[in-house]
């Protein structure tokens, strides 16, 4: 189980499970990017490794979101944390890898993704620790990609990290989406959480856990 | 610069075996989505243009800028023998200025415009066109709009001259789609990793080509190094273990010509060996057992693409620096056999009681190994395993490795 650092979701659900793959739901304002980020940090200081996706932010915007919220992550970079940058080249071409960032070239790229995580998955597996893939967001790949190309790519990710014995997390902003966008993506993954703001507070759901969550619960 | 000859992979296995990509054929790379194809790209486009060969890249996949910048990590220079067709840049509206040589598809979701810009670039004449990626215009579009594509580029192809290259992912199209592709193009390379849990190796092998007979294709293990390129790999095997577990005996006794670096019969840099078995060639590299020695795990470890693990079957209280070592040379999850040596003496463990003190599923290989003369031993020389052991050993481990 990796603890998410997030005191109610431990709480209920004891966190994320390993070898399970997550969808984090909600709209802009519920929180999801708050949430992984919080997650990534209490994985990094529970000793696990990470790889996280960015496909709609630069590396360095990632690496500032952390450090606006006072988590500490650099001790851990180049290390058990390392990211794939699949937005920075697509506004800055001669963007180059360096030793926490691959860079790849654009969300376009799906297999450029794949391939990036299946080689940073094998190489964070040697060490025996367990690994967190975060991937953000499934929305951005969705601008430039077709729904059944994303699906199949979802499918073939979802199937390597559990064969691997990963643990990974998609974000997605389900309201960019139509309902049977959200429902196919959904049935890909083991478990949902969803989150919301409402009346000035976050709260959470989490379907299909081993514990769930069916009614909404503060953060 | 005139065209010298038709044109060439660039990359020495492909060329040795099919001799380069003779006028009017099609190659298709065709690649696992967990393995990357498009420095296969880079390297026959680089290759091409320093044949004096005229190169048209379709690219779909990013911008032609990344593209060339990409290139240039793995050190492979372009010139004015190259032409770009931009069907990138229209997406995120982006143009790549700094890239002179190239025409921009304005509206990449038009088919039509696509196919116009396709067929009037390849009426000017090309030597080879190399199309990055064709599973991203069916995954664009649909696969029957990226087999019009293969249509429209062998009927100009057949007017006016020279070969295609076509990057495809497999992501799952279907039998049907993909026997469709494969019945069009005249030669198939498959790119693909070798996996259990993770992929720890990648190879590829020539599945179909219809201007070479009577030749058996095999498939080899390579790497994409930066600078470089694609580089055939040739495995590089881990022997480690606890302090004289006989790490150096097996490896002395698996090679023909192993060398060690040993001080009063202890190793202290490493043991190398050529190992030719059946038909495999791979290199052994073994690891000192002491202690004081293991800030070179880790650097011995590098690149292994499987673990013999040494113990010695009558010191169970060096099980764990076993355990211990593995995650030191940071292989875990590898490929691995586990080797029971001194399995002959009073006191060795069964295979069964060495199996539950290691912890090892029914999966894992684990062979018995013993001395081939214990009258024999000259503490200070690497004694001499016997064969049937040894052999057992390396049969569990290339049958895990293929």
């Amino acid at each position: 189980m990796i603890k998410t650092g997030i005191q109610s979701f431990d709480d209920a659900v004891g966190g994320i499970d390993l070898r399970k793959t997550y969808l984090i739901s909600g709209n802009k304002e519920s929180g999801k990017e708050d949430f992984s980020y919080r997650l990534v940090a209490s994985a990094l200081r529970d000793k696990n490794a990470v790889i996280y996706v960015t496909t709609g932010k630069t590396v360095n915007d990632v690496i500032a979101s952390f450090q606006s919220r006072q988590l500490n992550i650099s001790q851990y970079m180049g290390n058990s944390f390392k990211i794939i940058d699949a937005y920075s080249r697509s506004i800055s071409p001669q963007s180059t890898d360096n030793s926490y960032t691959k860079m790849l070239n654009g969300p376009l790229d799906l297999t450029g993704i794949s391939v990036a995580l299946s080689a940073m998955n094998a190489e964070m597996s040697k060490e025996g620790v367990p690994v967190l893939n975060v991937i953000d967001s499934i929305s951005v790949l969705m601008l430039y990609n077709n729904p059944t190309t994303i699906y199949r790519f979802l499918q073939f990710v979802c199937g390597r990290s559990k064969m691997a014995g990963i643990s990974s997390v998609f974000l997605i902003d389900d309201e960019m989406h139509s309902p049977e966008v959200n429902e196919t993506i959904k049935s890909i993954m083991d478990s949902v959480i969803m989150l919301r703001l409402e009346n000035g507070k976050r709260s959470f759901k989490v379907l299909g856990n081993s514990k769930e969550v069916l009614d909404w619960k503060d953060i | 610069m005139d065209k010298v000859k038709d044109p060439v992979f660039g990359i020495g296995k492909l060329d040795d075996d099919l001799t380069g990509i003779p006028d009017k054929k099609s190659v298709l790379f065709f690649a696992s989505p967990a393995v990357g194809n498009e420095v296969f790209g880079y390297q026959v486009i680089h290759n091409n243009l320093l044949h004096g060969n005229k190169v048209l890249l379709y690219v779909n996949r990013t911008s032609p800028e990344a593209y060339l910048a990409d290139m240039k990590d793995y050190d492979f220079e372009v010139n004015s023998n190259l032409h770009i067709i931009d069907s990138y840049s229209g997406i995120t509206g982006i143009s790549s200025k700094s890239v002179d040589d190239s025409t921009m598809i304005s509206n990449p979701y038009d088919k039509e415009e696509i196919k116009k810009a396709l067929s009037e670039e390849l009426d000017k004449g090309y030597d080879l066109l190399v199309i990055d990626s064709l599973s991203l215009i069916a995954d664009f579009f649909d696969f029957d709009y990226a087999m019009s594509v293969i249509d429209l580029v062998k009927d100009k192809l057949d007017k006016k001259g020279g070969s295609v290259l076509s990057l495809f992912t497999d992501w799952d199209y279907g039998e049907e789609n993909l026997n469709k592709l494969i019945s069009k193009v005249n030669a198939k390379v498959d790119i693909k990793g070798i996996e259990k849990r993770v992929i720890f190796g990648q190879y590829f092998a020539v599945i179909k080509c219809d201007w070479v007979k009577d030749k058996k294709f095999s498939s080899v293990l390579f790497k994409a190094v930066k600078p470089g390129g694609i580089k055939i790999y040739f495995p590089k095997i881990l022997v480690t273990g606890p302090t004289d577990a006989g790490k150096t005996s097996f490896i002395h006794s698996a090679s023909k010509d192993a060398v060690s670096v040993d001080r009063l019969g202890g190793t202290i840099a490493l043991d190398h060996g050529n190992l030719d078995f059946k038909g495999y060639k791979a290199d052994l590299f073994g690891t000192p057992g002491q202690e004081r020695f293991d800030p070179l795990l880790k650097l011995l470890g590098g690149e292994a693409v499987g673990v013999i693990l040494v113990i010695d079957s009558t010191k169970p209280d060096q099980f764990p620096r076993a355990i211990e070592m593995l995650r030191k040379t940071e292989t875990y999850g590898l490929p691995i056999v586990v080797v029971a040596n001194k399995a002959d003496l009073p006191g060795a463990l069964s295979l069964d009681d060495i199996r539950e003190h290691l912890h090892l599923d029914k999966n894992t290989s684990l062979v018995r190994t013993v001395a081939e003369n214990l009258n024999n031993i000259d503490p200070n020389k690497p004694t001499r395993l016997k064969k049937d052991g040894v052999d057992s050993a390396l049969d569990a481990l290339f049958a895990e490795l293929t």
